[in-house]
């Protein structure tokens, strides 16, 4: 308990270790925290680019915050989402005897933006029975209206946005048309204009023809607007935020492990070889030798692409390739001047075993170096592990930070001035690898007698 | 308590080497005679070296041919891919398609056979990796299934070699730049141990744990696309300059990023290091003595510090390069740079497998040349290497 | 001829420890005259080394406290900037000797070289003929002149300290410093040394300081002895007297467990350890272990000068 106070106290020393501890412990907070709130199950759910749990969400969204910087005029929209779920229609008109009923529905909301949103579109619902029709009418604050969709509801989700049909009708495209200033429209209806959308509050009536009483449908128009959640989104419209909490576990898992297990194992190895001698070492260094020759990063792309592991079997080749690397002589050295030493000729001379003197001697001795390199190492592997993904290569359906570098690089992110995407999950790195890379130095310069007083 | 005098001098000449004459420097046969032992001593040496290299480089390579055919699963997809194109050839053709489903069978089995015999599929994996490892190794590196260089061959030689300078122009500079500063901040820094500047290097030390790439993108950000000031990728831009002035003027704008981004990722470490490395030695024995007699600081660097530690900074220096060409997949696709690094991330991505093989052939190649000469200045410089421990001890 | 070599005033030389501030050389004075071979004699800790150090500036990182006055000749050396000790004093008026000379070559440089050093950088003067000089100064300490062109690791370990102590005269320095020349040498070897430097000191006239824990070894060479104890001088003397008739207890002590040819003697042992000098006990730093304290000794007693130079920092003596 003493020791581990004294270790305290001397870590004090260096204040730049007391910040990376409390980084570090955040960060495991935050793992734990979305391990168990989004499970991994849930997690590669949510990440499927098939996923439906983010159709209301905008694509390409900035963050929500990055509003508080921008001036009133320039604000760009939030999603506005009215449904009929749950409202009272202000009008029932049976028709027929059959229990058919035109039911109508009047959603308003308002546009208080001076950008154009993003997307429009609708999504239908059927609670039960047949499929009804449906006419939804656009009714703008001025009382024009323009009729968005009429027909049988053969699909779930129609793009508004996209109604080539309606486009025509408007003669621009529905997120600048429904929107139009009615006071000055030819100049609006050229696409692309500087034109600020017509504020005020529109309504979205909904006619619904139902064929069966117990027939029912739900209509949700959702505007998208342009920014979204306290991440931003991404192309498949997926909040980034999962993205970036979910990779904090990834990255430190990945990291921690590799450095432990491959900085354990490159000392059991170097120790096996001391200890034996003869031919095991000389093996042992002829492998070493071979694996200087082996580019890493290449044959783990070669692995990745071919073989598309799961990050585990990542961890494992990452691990694998690097553990025969030169460390090994240095730990070998270390040891060799270990077991040279007197004082573990002294042991051997009062009949100490191989055992005995391997534990209580040579590895508590020599274990300290172990400490700080496993906290070094780790942020290299985090790293290679967002290189990885980065390129495109391994497990490309888990949501890591190397992931949405990915995602934002192909998606020309930077090209497009969606710089979020780019330094969020940069920022995310920057934060974990510092903090190891600082935690390590402080505790090399104790662990390391020949840094002592440098 | 009586002096004791003791006359040893007569045990004292057998320290010296035999046939050593007092009092007179040393004569010039003695010198010719040391110079051809060291001589032989070298050349032995440097025999040894460059056998053990070169059968490291062909294990290696050995190794990356079974890792690159999957031990024998890329040839499969190459089948799989060839019996496709065959089927795609019979739906074409009218001819074929007219025969029976008996005739057609055979004529894809044949057709299927020629092209398999043709890439070398129809023998036996195992002994293909012989003869795949023989060529490899005499650089006989054969031809790319998929891609082409970009003047149109598909000698997977050419490809690599279009390739190999424009790699080595970007991560050689960069590494004698970072070495450069390096070497010189870290002199400047170990006398001045404890200053604001020392302390302001240490803390920027744990910078260098983020690799070139990420420096990168944020350098393109903040160049390329806030300021505008700078390409965000390529080598050549738009159009091909006219006169070769322009083309290296071109090709050193486009390098200016990936030239800082890696000279940032790598130089606040280097410079942290050399400098503890320096410190730790100036508490050696000689180094302390030499400051005693007076030296200036100086000559007390070059002669004391320096010196003796050359081969430990030449080999940092080699590590350094190395690691550059390692790591410069990424950094090639994060600035575009058509590069080594890009060709063999296409060549994976096609499951090329001769331009795989021969990229890694060529890298282990330069790999061992770089050690290997390492090896050779490492013994022209440290005189315990070149001398053997010949003399009286 | 007894002319004034050295003359150390108020010498103080602290470090800053992370355990906190070793008092390795407390308020130290001495005098030295030309000509004269001076011991300094005391167990590891005491603070000798340390006390060399000051006298030659070489300091390392962690001081905390280096004031005091060194008289060399007529200058106090203590006042001149690092530059000019660096022209000045560096190995033109002291040079040194360095303990272990094992590691005190350079290796990667040939002997004659280091060697020379200090005349092509001190003097001037060309290489060929600083080689020369140096080939004289190494016929004075008895190594072969073909080892001018060796590199160190082929030299022998009794070898190398001749180098090392060819080197310290080649400049012919009014001082030389020797820290422990003899200690990590066998005994062949150690007596050949010892001739040397009596050679030297007989025909070159050459003033040294040495260092040492090994008394025996030193009582041929030295003309006057200082002991120190925990980072204080408790007693200076001539040679023959401090060795035929100790005073300061410590001395005493020291003496008695020295083995002698002649005589049959039971060995003496002083029990306990040195204090620490990071809290130097107030009063007489040897009180705790000395056979013949008293009341008094709870005060650190001064100097006190006795007949014929001797001096001793002991009440017993007042």
């Amino acid at each position: 308990m003493g020791r581990i106070k004294n270790f305290f106290a001397t870590l004090k020393r260096y204040p730049t270790s007391i910040v990376s501890l409390v980084i570090i412990t955040v960060l495991v907070v935050i793992s734990a925290a979305t391990l168990i709130s989004i499970p991994y199950g849930e997690a590669r759910e949510l990440w499927k680019t098939s996923s439906q749990a983010w159709e209301d969400w905008p694509k390409y969204a900035a963050p929500a915050w990055t509003n508080l910087f921008r001036s009133a005029e320039n604000k760009l929209p939030e999603t506005i989402i009215v449904e009929t779920n749950g409202v009272e229609p202000i009008l029932v008109e049976p028709v027929g005897n059959s229990g058919a009923a035109r039911t109508t529905i009047e959603l308003p909301f308002d546009y208080p933006y001076n950008i154009h949103p993003s997307e429009i579109g609708l999504t239908f619902e059927t609670v039960s029975g047949e499929q009804p029709i449906a006419t939804v009418t656009w009714i703008t604050p001025d009382g024009r209206e323009f009729e968005i969709y009429d027909s049988v509801l053969k699909k779930r989700r129609h793009a508004v946005s996209k109604d080539r049909a309606l486009t025509r009708m408007l003669g621009a495209q529905p997120i600048y048309g429904l929107f139009a200033d009615p006071e000055d429209p030819v100049e609006i209806l050229k696409p692309g204009t500087e034109a600020t959308p017509f504020q005020g509050t529109y309504t979205l009536r909904v006619e619904a023809l139902n064929f069966t009483e117990e027939s029912k449908v739900d209509v949700k128009l959702v505007v998208y607007g342009r920014v979204a959640g306290l991440a931003g989104t991404d192309h498949y419209r997926r909040n980034l935020l999962v993205g970036l909490l979910w990779g904090t576990p990834v990255a430190l898992m990945f990291g921690i492990l590799a450095a432990v297990g491959s900085t354990t194992l490159t000392f059991l190895i170097a120790a096996v070889g001391v200890w034996f001698g003869g031919w095991v070492d000389a093996l042992i260094q002829r492998i070493v030798e071979v694996n200087s020759m082996l580019p890493v990063l290449p044959i783990l792309i070669m692995l990745g692409i071919f073989y598309t592991p799961s990050i585990m079997l990542t961890l494992g080749a990452v691990i694998l390739l690097n553990i025969f690397s030169l460390a090994v002589k240095t730990n070998r050295a270390i040891f060799l001047q270990v077991k040279n030493s007197p004082y573990i000729e002294a042991a051997r001379a009062y009949g100490a075993s191989g055992t005995r003197i391997v534990f209580r001697y040579m590895i508590p001795k020599v274990a300290p170096i172990l400490i700080p390199a496993f906290v070094t190492l780790t942020p290299g592997y985090v790293f290679l592990e967002a290189a990885l993904a980065f390129l495109g290569v391994g497990d490309i359906s888990l949501p890591t930070w190397g992931k949405i570098l990915n995602n934002a690089q192909t998606e020309g992110a930077l090209l497009r001035g969606q710089f979020y995407w780019v330094l969020e999950p940069a920022f995310m790195l920057l934060l974990t690898t510092l903090a190891f890379a600082m935690l390590g130095f402080a505790l090399d310069r104790i662990f390391n007698p020949r840094l002592r007083g440098i | 308590m009586e002096p004791r005098e003791i006359t040893v001098d007569k045990t004292m000449s057998a320290e010296t080497t035999p046939g050593g004459s007092e009092g007179s420097l040393v004569p010039n046969k003695k010198r010719g005679q040391r110079a051809l032992r060291s001589l032989k001593r070298f050349g032995r040496y440097t025999a040894v070296r460059i056998i053990t290299l070169f059968c490291t480089v062909v294990v290696g390579i050995y190794l990356a041919i079974l890792v690159a055919n999957m031990g024998g699963f890329v040839d499969k997809i190459l089948e799989g891919q060839i019996i496709e194109q065959v089927g795609g050839e019979i739906m074409a053709n009218d001819q074929l398609r007219q025969l029976s489903f008996e005739e057609r069978e055979s004529w894809r089995d044949a057709r299927v056979a020629t092209l398999m015999a043709m890439r070398g599929l129809d023998r036996p994996f195992i002994i293909r990796s012989f003869e795949h490892l023989k060529n490899a190794i005499t650089l006989n590196l054969g031809r790319a299934t998929f891609i082409a260089s970009d003047s149109g061959s598909k000698e997977v030689k050419r490809i690599i070699l279009e390739r190999l300078p424009i790699t080595m122009v970007l991560f050689t500079t960069g590494s004698v730049v970072v070495f450069i500063i390096a070497l010189f901040g870290a002199l400047v820094l170990s006398r001045r141990y404890g200053s604001a500047v020392d302390r302001i290097v240490v803390a920027l030390a744990p910078t260098s744990t983020a690799p070139a790439w990420f420096y990168g993108l944020f350098l393109i950000l903040i160049f390329a696309f806030i300021f505008k000031v700078l390409p965000s990728g390529g080598m050549l831009g738009n159009s091909i300059p006219e006169t070769p002035l322009a083309y290296a003027l071109t090709v050193m704008k486009h390098m200016i990023l990936p030239l800082a981004a890696w000279v940032i990722s790598r130089v606040f470490l280097a410079i942290y290091t050399w400098r503890t490395f320096f410190l730790i030695h100036s508490s050696e024995d000689y180094v302390e003595l030499a400051k005693a007699k007076g030296l200036r600081n100086r000559a007390l660097e070059r002669r004391y510090i320096l010196r003796p530690t050359l081969p430990a900074v030449i080999t940092a220096f080699t590590f350094i390069l190395i690691t550059s060409w390692q790591g410069a997949i990424v950094t090639e696709t994060v600035f575009k740079w058509p590069g080594l690094g890009q060709l063999y991330f296409r060549a994976v991505g096609a499951f090329d497998t001769p331009v795989i093989v021969g990229t890694i052939v060529i890298f282990a190649y330069l790999l061992a040349i770089t050690v290997f000469c390492l090896d050779i200045v490492y013994a022209l410089i440290d005189p315990r290497v070149k001398l053997g421990k010949e003399g009286s001890q | 001829m007894a002319e004034k070599l050295l003359e150390v005033r108020d010498l103080v030389l602290y470090f800053r420890t992370s355990k906190g501030v070793v008092q390795a050389v407390d308020h130290v004075d001495l005098n030295m005259d030309r000509d004269d071979a001076l011991a300094v004699i005391g167990e590891s800790g005491c603070g000798k080394t340390s006390f060399i150090r000051a006298i030659l500036r070489l300091l390392p990182r962690n001081v905390h406290t280096y004031s005091g006055s060194v008289v060399l000749l007529d200058s106090d050396i203590m006042k001149l900037s690092d530059e000019r000790f660096r022209t000045q004093v560096r190995w033109q008026q002291m040079s040194m000797v360095a303990q272990a000379a094992m590691n005190a070559l350079n290796p990667v440089l040939k002997v004659g070289d280091q060697v020379s050093e200090p005349l092509i950088v001190h003097r001037g003067i060309p290489k060929k003929q600083a080689l020369a000089q140096a080939a004289e100064v190494f016929r004075l300490v008895g190594v072969p002149a073909e080892f001018l062109d060796r590199y160190s690791f082929e030299l022998s370990g009794g070898m190398r300290q001749r180098a090392i102590l060819a080197m310290s005269l080649i400049t012919q320095p009014n001082l030389v410093i020797l820290d422990e020349p003899t200690s990590a040498l066998d005994m062949l070897t150690q007596a050949n040394i010892m001739n040397v430097l009596k050679s030297i000191k007989r025909d070159l006239q050459q003033s040294f300081i040495f260092i040492t824990h090994d008394v025996s070894t030193t009582s041929e060479l030295a003309d006057r002895g200082v002991v120190m104890y925990a980072g204080h001088i408790v007693e200076i003397s001539n040679a023959e007297q401090f060795f035929l008739n100790p005073f300061h207890p410590y001395s005493q002590k020291l003496m008695a467990s020295v083995p002698t040819l002649k005589e049959k003697k039971e060995l003496e042992f002083i029990p306990g350890t040195p204090p620490s000098l990071i809290n130097p006990p107030t009063g007489c730093r040897f009180a705790a272990r000395c056979h013949r304290r008293f009341e008094a000794c709870d005060q650190e007693p001064p100097m006190f000068s006795l007949e014929d130079g001797r001096q001793v920092k002991c009440w017993l003596y007042k």
